[in-house]
């Protein structure tokens, strides 16, 4: 441990009580304990934003044999931000090529749902973003998830001091939730992938425009209460056929990564696409609490099928204060 | 037909049984959207049995403290007290004072000694270029402060100055004035409040320029008013969206500019969109097409 490990560490245990930490005991009740004793997640090599993806993501949601006849699918991709210069949102040739897989799967509706971190106005993000034109050609019902109707969900974890937060009604009456991140470094959390995703399931009317009383209760344990009390099954579509390194998840640079990232545990999708970024995931803070209980972070508990980590690993770049995540274990 | 008379025609038919609006055709009444539907309706039509309902649907939904809850779901103290103060007006008098009263003991919250603690022993750069002293109003209780929720408080506060005390106004509104300007982007305009992160300038949005511009009408001779016009301007022509161009114009309008280009682009965005047939977006296109930018004059 160097001074600036030691230093904080001191500084994490001496402001505990003042933080709302439960100590060492369980932080979750049991029936938010998902975690399997071994999870699956694939990786598909896909190098471009084309119409081979439809193939690739049917490909790709047939290895985990879904049951979606008949069901509401949700597919909530990351549109926290526009910029023209950059690759801030989950691409729309992605999402869909999501819309046609589920469909052809025998969904009964696919629906897109957002929550923009940033921006309130939706038909501009929408518009700009490319995907307006998805949901029009192809009939897809978008819900704006930041003023849906909304009802008070208790948490199933104690990582931060909220006791309930208002879900959106359309989680309600959806059957799976599809998180559809970008493979993107963050400046606060280390990395966004498909837990991190799930900030944009809560209402931005109720907690603002950034999602600030989620900062403000502390980033690391949101995504871990978010994710314990999401009223549905969930799945994770991740494009990483270009992702963002650097200053993430805005301002970052793009990164050629050439892959999607498919698994019904997001704990392990996202360990993985961690690794992918040369990111150890144990030493993500968020993905350690979430790997107690909500899924698989360590190597050996998760089965790699399709594409292997290492022939596709790319070296992220960081900003400096994560410097510490570079170094993977196993 | 054209727009506003088409929007006022939607929203007519979108208002719920129980006399609000909800963000879309089917959706729950919330405080913001029939604060802003109300003033759409009246601008066109006066006070109609439909006006009449949703001032009825505001005033039985006011807590005891003063405040307006969110909607009927999340009926706790909101941001959305101010559009509600604004679209009751002052015939609502003791409404609008105890409102005011209570969005005058609102402060968005400071990181505090914790945090700078945390923050030194972690030897972090200050990440942001903003000032963390200067206090305005937050989305909910016990947050930071951000650009819109403050510039709708400021909006509010300043129509309602000459009903409430003088002393907490000016400490307020001064500081919530300075805490906007604080936040303004490189070169103009705003965004939802921060101009840098990690040294990397951040990029204003247009309906939170409009709004900060608004609330900040009484000030229009300043040099960061004036820059930041000319970055709306430039910004909203450029933007694919009602929600940029309705508040656009309407703060055109309060500058005392033309904004015939902006209502033009609103109707032919109208006519690509429907503005996804969000309640709120065709409110402010109605008041913006028609004269409803008087409800934001102070």
């Amino acid at each position: 441990m160097n001074r600036r490990q030691f230093l904080q560490t001191s500084a994490a245990a001496s402001l505990a009580p003042l933080l709302g930490s439960c100590g060492d005991g369980v932080r979750w009740e049991k029936s938010a304990y998902i975690k399997a004793k071994k999870s699956r997640v694939a990786i598909l090599a896909a190098e471009r934003y084309d119409s081979a993806l439809r193939d690739t993501i049917l490909r790709g949601l047939r290895l985990f044999s879904l049951a979606v006849a008949g069901k509401r699918v949700l597919l909530k991709p990351n549109l926290v931000e526009f910029d023209p210069r950059g690759v801030i949102n989950t691409h729309p040739a992605v999402i869909e090529a999501a819309v046609d897989a589920f469909r052809t799967l025998g969904a009964r509706e696919v629906i897109v749902a957002e929550g923009p971190g940033h921006r309130r106005d939706n038909e501009y993000i929408l518009t700009a973003s490319g995907l307006y034109d998805v949901i029009r050609e192809h009939r897809v019902r978008y819900v704006d998830l930041n003023t849906d109707d909304v009802r008070p969900a208790p948490v199933k974890s104690s990582f931060t001091r909220f006791k309930e937060l208002y879900l959106p009604d359309t989680l309600y009456n959806a059957d799976l939730l599809v998180s559809m991140p970008k493979l993107k470094t963050h400046h606060w959390g280390g990395v966004t992938l498909a837990l991190k995703n799930m900030f944009g399931v809560i209402p931005g009317a109720i907690y603002g425009w950034p999602k600030n009383a989620l900062h403000w209760a502390g980033i690391n344990g949101s995504i871990v209460d978010i994710n314990s009390s999401l009223p549905l099954p969930r799945f994770a579509i991740v494009d990483g056929i270009v992702g963002m390194e650097g200053n993430g998840p805005l301002q970052g640079e793009a990164r050629q990564a050439g892959v999607l990232v498919f698994g019904s545990d997001l704990v392990a999708v996202d360990a993985t696409a961690a690794r992918l970024m040369t990111i150890e995931p144990t030493r993500v803070q968020y993905l350690a609490d979430a790997g107690k209980f909500l899924g698989n972070v360590e190597l050996a508990a998760i089965e790699q099928i399709g594409e292997t980590v290492e022939s596709r690993r790319q070296d992220f770049r960081v900003l400096e204060k994560f410097n510490y995540l570079k170094k993977l274990i196993g | 037909m054209a727009l506003p008379e088409e929007a006022i025609k939607l929203l007519a038919a979108g208002q719920n049984g129980d006399g609000g609006w909800g963000a879309a055709a089917g959706k729950g009444s919330s405080t913001e959207v029939t604060a802003l539907a109300l003033l759409a309706l009246e601008s066109s039509e006066g006070r109609s049995g439909a006006v009449e309902k949703a001032r009825r649907w505001l005033i039985e939904r006011q807590n005891p403290d003063g405040s307006w809850p969110l909607s009927a779901s999340a009926k706790g103290p909101s941001w959305s007290t101010a559009l509600a103060m604004l679209a009751l007006g002052a015939e609502q008098r003791s409404r609008v004072v105890k409102a005011g009263l209570w969005a005058l003991e609102q402060e968005g919250s400071k990181p505090g000694l914790l945090a700078n603690l945390v923050r030194a022993i972690r030897f972090e750069k200050k990440v942001v270029r903003l000032d963390e002293d200067l206090i305005g109003w937050s989305w909910s209780p016990d947050t930071f402060s951000w650009v819109e929720p403050t510039g709708y408080f400021l909006l509010a506060l300043k129509k309602y100055r000459a009903l409430l005390p003088e002393k907490s106004w000016r400490e307020r509104v001064e500081q919530g004035e300075l805490m906007i300007y604080d936040r303004m982007c490189e070169g103009g305009g705003w965004n939802y409040g921060n101009s840098s992160v990690y040294g990397d300038s951040m990029w204003p949005y247009p309906d939170v320029t409009a709004v900060a511009l608004i609330a900040l009408q009484d000030r229009r001779e300043r040099k960061q008013n004036q820059q930041s016009l000319g970055v709306l301007t430039e910004l909203a022509q450029k933007t694919d969206s009602g929600l940029a161009l309705g508040w656009t114009a309407i703060c055109l309008a309060l500058y005392g500019q033309d904004g015939g280009a902006m209502k033009k682009l609103l109707a032919e965005r109208f006519a690509q969109t429907g503005f996804l047939g969000e309640t709120k977006v065709l409110a402010l296109a109605a008041l913006a097409a028609g004269d409803g930018a008087r409800y934001f004059r102070v």
